[in-house]
C-alpha cells in the first residue's frame, strides 16, 4: 500500500502524456536532427563524405556542378559532416520527424540546377530542401 | 404500446438484459482502465469517441475482424467451444443479480450458491481451454488458474456466506431485499467486505492475482493461442465477469438497486456499482504481482481465518448483541 | 521423468530489451536446469571497426549499446588516446564523468521500469520512465541528443557545458534526487515488491567471485568491486563517492545498489559541476596512431566494461576486441536459477541488468593450435544454411 498516496496525487495532476500531434515538445537549441546543404557554397571537395562513418554522403561532379546524394536512412545525425565542411555549407537542422512510407524519400539530392529527391520534388522552400509530401 | 407477452423477453434481450448488460461491460472496461491510466500520470483512451469512450468497442470489432488461428495439435471442437462457454457462464449470473429493481430477473432460493458454482465452472473452462490449447506456456497457465482457484474458492464461499446469515436466506434478491433502507452490510462486515474485494481480484485475474495470465513469464498465459474471434469473446467474457465481480459487491454489501429517494432502481445500482469498479481498479495498479505459491499461502493463511472470523461473529453477533 | 523444456526467447516478454535465448528445463514450477544461447544480436562490429579510422569508430563503437553507449565511447578513446600518449584537458575529463553519470542515472531509471514491468507492476513501471525524461531532457540540453550522445572526441569532448545548461542540470537533479528518495522507499517497502525480489536468484558471494560477476551484480553480493575506485579514470580521482554493496545476495539487493547508485551518480555530477576546472575541452590528435595495443577498463552502468585495442601505425586499428558487462554476468545468472521458480525468471534476467547487444562478439580460439581466426559473413551464412538444412 505504499504507493497509495501517489496513486491518488497523479489522479489530480495533469497527465505527463504528450498529445500528439497536437502537442509536440519543442526541439532544443543544438539539437542534432537530419542535415542540409547550402549546395551554393559547396565546391566538391568531399570531405563530408570521407568524414562520414555510415557512409551516407556521395559527392558527384567538382565544384560548380557538385552533386550531393544524402541518404537519410544511413544518417547517424552524428555531425561530423558540419564540422569538417570547409566552406560552412553543411549546416544542422531541428527536423526530426524523419518517417517515410518509401525508400526513395529517404534519399535527397542537392544540385545547384535544381534540388530533387529521387522522386520529382513535390515543393522546396527557399534553402531549397525538397520537403517530402506529407499530408499525402 | 408494447404487448404484455413481450415484456419478459425485452427485459432479457435488452433492459436489464443483455442488451443492457453489455454496454455496462463495455463501459467498465473503458472506466477501469481510464482510473489506471489517471492513476499512472497517464491518458488511456482518447480518441475514440468522446474522452474514448468507445475504445473497448472498437478493440472488440477489431479482434472480431482478425485472422483466427487454430494451433494444429488443438482439438478443434474445444478449442472452438471454450470461449462461448465462457462468454455464456460469464453472462448467466448476471440475471440473478437485481439491477433494475430490488428483485433480480431470475431468483429462487438458493441463487447465490447457484452463482458461486458458475463461478468455478468459469474457472473450469479457463483450465480446459488452457489444456486444449497444446502450448507450454498455456498448460502452465491453466495450471495456475486452477491453483489460484484452490486458493480463493474458500474464502469467497464464505464473504457470500455473511451476507446470507445475515440475510436469512441464500437468495441474491432477499439479500438487497434485506438491506434496504439501511446502509448495507458494508457497515456491519466490513471485514467479508473486504476478504470479497480481495477473492474477486483474484478471480478476476487481476494484479496482485494475474498470475495465470502473467504476461512476462509466461507471455499470456492460458489463453495464449486463442486469437480473433475467440479471443474477442474470450476478452468480452472478461468484461462481463467484472461486471459481475463489481454487482456482486453492490448487491450483497451494498443493498443493490435500492437507495432514498424515488430515482429508477437501475441509477442507484449504476452509481453503487463504478465506485466498486474503482476500487478493484485502484488496487490493481497499486501491487506487483505475486508468484503462485505466495497466493496461495497467502490465501490459505490469511484470506481463508478471516472469512471464518466474520462468519462466526455474524453468527454470534444477533446471540452476543441483543 | 523428463522435465518440460520451456524457451524463453529470443521473443519473449521477459526480455524487454534484446534478443537472446534461454531453454529451462521445469519440473512443475522449479527450474532444474538452464541452457544460454547468444548470437541473436550478432552485428560484427569488432570487424568493422577494423574498416574504419579510428575517429569514425568512436561512433560506431557508441552504438554497440543504446543505453550504455557513453561507457563504450570513453572506454575506447582511453585506450586509443593511451596509443597516442595524448593529454586530455581537465575539463573535458570532468565533462565525461558527468556525461557518465547522467548516463547510470538514465540506465538505472529506465532498468527500475523494466523490473517493475517484470514484476507485474505497471505503476512504478510507468513512473520511472516518466522521471526518466528528466535526465534525458538535461542530456539533450548539453549533447543535443537522447540516445547515443556523440560528445567525446579522441583526445577531449565535443561539446562545452554552457552555463545555462548547467543551470538546468542542478534544477533537475535536485528533482531527481526527490524523485530516488521516493523509489528508494517504495523498494524497500512495499510487501509486493519485497516479496517478488528477497531471496530471489541467489548468488553467493564466493559464486560472484570465481563466475567473475561485474557491476551492482557483484556488489549485491556484498564484494567491494567499482573500477571507479579501483583504477580510477576520468575525473573519479577527484571527486570522493561511496561504492555501495548490500549483503542480501538477491534480487532485493540488486534492486537497492542500484538506487543507491543513482543517489551517488547525482552527488558525483553536483560535485563535478561544483569544481568545473576551465580550459580547452580537446586537443587535436594525428590521424594515425602508432603500434602498440592499449586495454582500457570503465565501471558502465552494468558493470566493468574493457576495451582492447591492437594499433599497427595506420588509420585503421587492427584489432577491437570489447568486453561488455553483461557477458562477464552471463555465467553467474545461469547459477542463480537453479532451484527457482518459473515465475522468477524474468526477474532474476532482469535483475543483472542484460544488456545482450553488448555481449555478442564471436571469435573463434582453438586452444589445441592457439590459432585465432574469424569468419566472414559469406562463410557465416554458408555455414548457417548448412547446419540448418541438417537439422
Amino acid at each position: 500500500m505504499t504507493m497509495e498516496r501517489e496513486l491518488l496525487t497523479n489522479v489530480a495532476k495533469t497527465p505527463a502524456t504528450l498529445r500528439y500531434p497536437a502537442e509536440k515538445t519543442p526541439p532544443v537549441e543544438g539539437m542534432r536532427a537530419r542535415v542540409t546543404w547550402r549546395i551554393e557554397e559547396c565546391i566538391g571537395c568531399r570531405l563530408c563524405a570521407q568524414a562520414c562513418p555510415a557512409e551516407a554522403i556521395a559527392v558527384g561532379g567538382t565544384r560548380a556542378a557538385a552533386e550531393i546524394t544524402y541518404r537519410l536512412d544511413r544518417c547517424l545525425f552524428c555531425g561530423e559532416c558540419v564540422d569538417v565542411c570547409p566552406t560552412r555549407a553543411i549546416e544542422t537542422t531541428t527536423e526530426y520527424e524523419l518517417a517515410f512510407t518509401t525508400p526513395d524519400e529517404m534519399i535527397i539530392t542537392f544540385t545547384r540546377a535544381k534540388t530533387r529527391t529521387t522522386r520529382e520534388a513535390t515543393g522546396s522552400n527557399e534553402t531549397g530542401v525538397p520537403q517530402p509530401d506529407r499530408d499525402a | 404500446m408494447v404487448p404484455e407477452e413481450m415484456m419478459p423477453i425485452l427485459s432479457v434481450l435488452v433492459f436489464p438484459g443483455l442488451g443492457f448488460l453489455f454496454t455496462l461491460a463495455l463501459v467498465s472496461e473503458w472506466v477501469d482502465r481510464k482510473i489506471v491510466a489517471r492513476l499512472q500520470n497517464r491518458v488511456g483512451p482518447l480518441h475514440t469517441g468522446p474522452g474514448g469512450i468507445l475504445q473497448p468497442l472498437a478493440d472488440l470489432l477489431k479482434l472480431l475482424s482478425k485472422e483466427d488461428i487454430v494451433p494444429a495439435a488443438a482439438d478443434p471442437v474445444m478449442f472452438a467451444t471454450i470461449p462461448i462457454l465462457t462468454l455464456a457462464l460469464a453472462v448467466t449470473p448476471l440475471f440473478l443479480i437485481p439491477i433494475a429493481s430490488p428483485s433480480a430477473l431470475v431468483g429462487f432460493e438458493g441463487d447465490l450458491v447457484f452463482i458461486l458454482f458458475v463461478m468455478t465452472l468459469i474457472a473450469l473452462t479457463l483450465f480446459l481451454g488452457a489444456w486444449a490449447s497444446t502450448n507450454r506456456f498455456s498448460t502452465l497457465g491453466g495450471l495456475r488458474v486452477a491453483l489460484q482457484m484452490l486458493g480463493y474458492e474458500i474464502p469467497l464461499t464464505l464473504a457470500f456466506i455473511g451476507p446470507a446469515i445475515a440475510a436469512n436466506s441464500l437468495s441474491v434478491s432477499q439479500i438487497v431485499h434485506a438491506q434496504a433502507g439501511g446502509l448495507g452490510y458494508l457497515v456491519t462486515q466490513p471485514l467479508g467486505f473486504a476478504v470479497l474485494v480481495v477473492c474477486l481480484l483474484a478471480e478476476l485475474h487481476m494484479v496482485p492475482f494475474d498470475v495465470p495470465e502473467a504476461e512476462t513469464e509466461i507471455v499470456a498465459g492460458w489463453l495464449v493461442e486463442f486469437s480473433g474471434k475467440k479471443l474477442a469473446l474470450l476478452r468480452l467474457a472478461k468484461d462481463f465477469e467484472l461486471v459481475l465481480a463489481a454487482a456482486l459487491m453492490t448487491a450483497l454489501y451494498l443493498g443493490g438497486p435500492t437507495g432514498p429517494g424515488t430515482l429508477p432502481p437501475v441509477v442507484y445500482f449504476v452509481v453503487k456499482l463504478l465506485p466498486c469498479v474503482l476500487i478493484l481498479s485502484n488496487l490493481r495498479a497499486l501491487f506487483a504481482r505475486f508468484r503462485i505459491d505466495q497466493v496461495l499461502q497467502g490465501a490459505w493463511k490469511y484470506l481463508t481465518p478471516l472469512a471464518i472470523l466474520q462468519v462466526v461473529f455474524i453468527e454470534l453477533a444477533p446471540v452476543v448483541i441483543p | 521423468m523428463a522435465f518440460t523444456p520451456i524457451p524463453v526467447g529470443p521473443q519473449h516478454p521477459a526480455l524487454d530489451l534484446e534478443s537472446v535465448n534461454f531453454t529451462f528445463h521445469v519440473d512443475g514450477e522449479k527450474v532444474v536446469a538452464v541452457r544460454p544461447r547468444l548470437g541473436y544480436m550478432h552485428r560484427g562490429i569488432e570487424k568493422l571497426a577494423e574498416g574504419r579510422t579510428y575517429h569514425q569508430n568512436l561512433y560506431l563503437v557508441e552504438r554497440v549499446c543504446g543505453i550504455c553507449s557513453q561507457a563504450h565511447t570513453i572506454c575506447y578513446a582511453q585506450a586509443v588516446e593511451e596509443l597516442l600518449e595524448v593529454e586530455v584537458p581537465d575539463r573535458a575529463l570532468y565533462i565525461r564523468t558527468i556525461m557518465a553519470e547522467l548516463e547510470r542515472i538514465q540506465n538505472h531509471y529506465l532498468w527500475l521500469g523494466v523490473t517493475a514491468h517484470q514484476m507485474g507492476f505497471e505503476t512504478l513501471f510507468m513512473y520511472t520512465w516518466r522521471d526518466r525524461e528528466i535526465v534525458l531532457k538535461m542530456v539533450e540540453e548539453v549533447t543535443g541528443k537522447r540516445v547515443n550522445y556523440d560528445i567525446n572526441y579522441l583526445g577531449g569532448v565535443r561539446r562545452d557545458l554552457t552555463p545555462e545548461a548547467i543551470h538546468e542540470m542542478r534544477k533537475g537533479l535536485d528533482q531527481l534526487a526527490e524523485r530516488t528518495k521516493y523509489y528508494t522507499r517504495v523498494c524497500k517497502n512495499e510487501r509486493t515488491v519485497l516479496k517478488r525480489t528477497v531471496d530471489v536468484g541467489r548468488l553467493s558471494p564466493k559464486d560472484a567471485e570465481a563466475l567473475c560477476a561485474v557491476g551492482p551484480t557483484l556488489r549485491a553480493s556484498g564484494v567491494k568491486r567499482d573500477i571507479r575506485a579501483d583504477d580510477p579514470y576520468a575525473a573519479y580521482e577527484e571527486t570522493p563517492f561511496t561504492v555501495i554493496t548490500y549483503e542480501g545476495c538477491d534480487v532485493a539487493s540488486r534492486l537497492w545498489v542500484r538506487c543507491d547508485e543513482i543517489q551517488e551518480s547525482i552527488r558525483i555530477i553536483r560535485h563535478a559541476l561544483d569544481t568545473l576546472p576551465g580550459g580547452e575541452i580537446s586537443v587535436r590528435v594525428p590521424r594515425a596512431v602508432p603500434a602498440g595495443e592499449a586495454i582500457s577498463r570503465v565501471e558502465a552502468p552494468r558493470g566493468e566494461n574493457l576495451h582492447y585495442v591492437r594499433a599497427d601505425g595506420s588509420e585503421n586499428p587492427a584489432r577491437l576486441k570489447i568486453r561488455a558487462p553483461t557477458l562477464a554476468n552471463l555465467l553467474p545468472l545461469c547459477t542463480m536459477f537453479v532451484d527457482m521458480n518459473i515465475a522468477d525468471i524474468p526477474l532474476i534476467i532482469a535483475g543483472i541488468d542484460p544488456c545482450i547487444a553488448c555481449a555478442e562478439r564471436m571469435t573463434f580460439i582453438d586452444p589445441r593450435k592457439t590459432a585465432q581466426w574469424s569468419w566472414s559473413s559469406e562463410e557465416l551464412r554458408r555455414r548457417s544454411v548448412q547446419w540448418y538444412r541438417k537439422r
